[in-house]
């Protein structure tokens, strides 16, 4: 019976090779899904290349993973596949393209996908009526029309399987859905059909468990994180599937644990309503799934139900919002508590002489309730003896000038306010504030492009 | 009858999509998932987080996995990029959530 076996080699941009590396040179493979992009990673990577074109996208993948085990996965036959094109998805393969020709990887194929990025479709779906309703909150899309850095769709499988079909020995995209990276080669493999939607929700979930790296095979573990062995070694999972079963493990000799426990921690993750877990390709129901450990470092998910795609697609779009500045200053016992909060009142007084005018105002303590705020512990037993404890005060404006007015204000209070205060960390600065508008286009503004390039 | 830490039955994890935190919860042993369900609603957890969740919570189950889904819109202070909150991704929101204090009876342990 046909098994394939695909890695999750990265969980986000500035995630540790070390897995991926291991994984190509240790474990049975035929491919691997590296994810590089999180919500708001496309605003940065746009900001970037404003400011330099050649930027735009995760040059970590070349410089980090395809230096260190590219040749070897190629040699192995381990095509990889990821979104780390960002928003620059030919620099991206002309890194590429460099690394394989310094390699002397003569025949080596680059496969790209093109289409996600609609910025300049905008102005001409908005004469078509469409509005971009923004999900999570009411706003007219046209205020922030001219604040956009970026607009791009979360794309679903096809190109990236044409890119496969096409024989391409690693595949590089922008806004893929990161689940999408690791379907599309399966569906490929098993000759899935475009509407066979349980099948497709199958492959999805091995993308959602494998996506976000380590969080699948022991890292970020609430169950029992002190049995997870060698964690400096943390292997990252590997979803192996036939027709009709799929497990989960990890790669020979390293850390890590593939467990019922870790893999449910992962399953549910950011996935939302269980019976409608939406992404381009299918509608996911996993409801009735069920996960039960089969072996060493080995699970069986069963249950995986799929339902029609949606007519729409996610749209993503990331602008320009104001300005924040965050400040801090520390405390040492005792009450150390009592005079970073005194601090604090001490700020927001001078800033009121000053006549900020900040949109919003954040203050919490580190040590304290910086974390969990209102359910945090503040009974006089966990205050009274605090060893230390830091004051943060978080500013934001639409007005850059107006944030900045606090920044003088921090440091002089070691020696005019309370005993026992170390500044830190130097002056703070002011840093812009992007923000998303989640919002979707009908499909068909959306048409993707498969690219194979061959390095002579 | 006493009172214990929901962490004490059950693990999870938390994440984010913009201003929404998704937190997972999965019962440490099978029997614990009906004290879950009946300790941990919406409104139990909407008390109990106060104005840090403006929005509105979804308690999603899936009884096949010993666990549910719990979605509160409106509660990462705006959302990755514009919350003020040293947490903004909400990654502490699932210890958040295991905090919470609990009931139960002395034989159901």
């Amino acid at each position: 019976m046909k098994k394939i076996a695909i890695g999750g080699g990265q969980g986000f941009w500035g995630d540790s090779p070390d897995a991926a590396v291991h994984m190509i040179q240790n474990a049975d493979i035929q491919y691997m899904g590296c994810d590089y992009l999180a919500e708001l990673t496309l605003s940065i990577m746009a900001k970037q290349q404003l400011k330099d074109p050649s930027k735009g996208f995760a040059p970590d993948f070349v410089t980090r993973l395809l230096r260190e085990a590219g040749k070897e996965a190629w040699e192995k036959k381990i095509r990889l596949i990821t979104n780390a094109g960002g928003m620059n998805v030919s620099g991206c393969v002309d890194a590429i393209r460099t690394w394989a020709e310094s390699e002397s990887m003569h025949g080596y194929k680059i496969g790209y996908v093109t289409g996600d990025n609609i910025k300049d479709k905008i102005p001409q779906l908005l004469k078509d009526g469409w509005t971009f309703p923004n999900f999570d909150y009411d706003g007219d899309f046209n205020d922030i029309v001219d604040k956009i850095y970026n607009c791009n769709v979360y794309i679903g499988h096809e190109s990236i399987e044409q890119c496969i079909a096409d024989g391409a020995d690693t595949v590089i995209t922008g806004r893929a859905a990161d689940s999408a990276l690791f379907m599309a080669p399966l569906k490929y493999e098993f000759g899935w059909a475009a509407d066979d939607w349980d099948n497709l929700a199958r492959g999805i979930m091995a993308g959602h468990m494998l996506e976000c790296g380590g969080q699948g095979a022991g890292g970020n573990f609430m169950y029992d994180w002190r049995s997870v062995p060698r964690m400096e070694d943390l292997g990252f999972p590997i979803a192996e599937l036939t027709e009709d079963t799929m497990e989960i493990t990890k790669a020979p000799d390293c850390g890590g644990l593939i467990s019922e426990q870790s893999v449910k921690e992962q399953f549910l993750y950011e996935v939302l309503d269980p019976s409608n877990y939406w992404t381009p390709d299918v509608n996911v129901d996993v409801s009735h799934a069920t996960i039960r450990q089969v072996g060493d470092n080995r699970v069986r998910v069963d249950g995986i139900k799929g339902k029609p795609r949606p007519d729409t697609l996610k749209l993503c779009v990331g602008y320009h919002k104001g300005w924040k500045t965050v400040s801090m200053l520390s405390f040492a016992w005792p009450d150390a508590y009592e005079k970073a909060k005194y601090c604090a009142d001490v700020i927001m007084k001078k800033m009121a002489k000053r006549g900020m005018k900040a949109d919003d105002v954040h203050i919490s303590f580190i040590g304290l309730n910086s974390l969990h705020l209102n359910v945090a512990d503040m009974s006089e037993e966990a205050i009274k003896n605090l060893n230390e404890c830091v004051m943060r005060i978080a500013v934001f404006s639409e007005d850059k000038n107006e944030c900045a007015k606090i920044i003088p204000e921090i440091s002089p209070l070691q020696l005019n306010g309370p005993p026992g205060a170390s500044f830190f960390g130097g002056r703070a600065h002011v840093q812009e504030v992007m923000a998303l508008w989640p919002t979707s286009v009908p499909r068909e503004a959306v048409q993707t492009e498969s690219h194979i390039l061959t390095v002579g | 009858m006493k009172e214990i830490y929901l962490y004490d039955i059950a693990h999870g994890r938390s994440g984010d999509k913009g201003d929404t935190s998704n937190v997972c919860v999965f019962a440490r042993k099978p029997e614990y998932y009906r004290i879950i369900e009946r300790e941990v609603t919406p409104d139990v957890l909407h008390r109990y987080f106060g104005d840090m969740v403006k929005g509105e919570i979804t308690r999603y189950e899936v009884p096949s996995l010993g666990g549910f889904n719990f979605v509160m819109q409106h509660a990462l202070g705006g959302g990755a990029t514009m919350s003020l909150r040293l947490d903004s991704l909400g990654k502490s929101m699932g210890s958040a959530v295991m905090r919470l204090k609990i009931h139960v009876e002395d034989d159901e342990l």
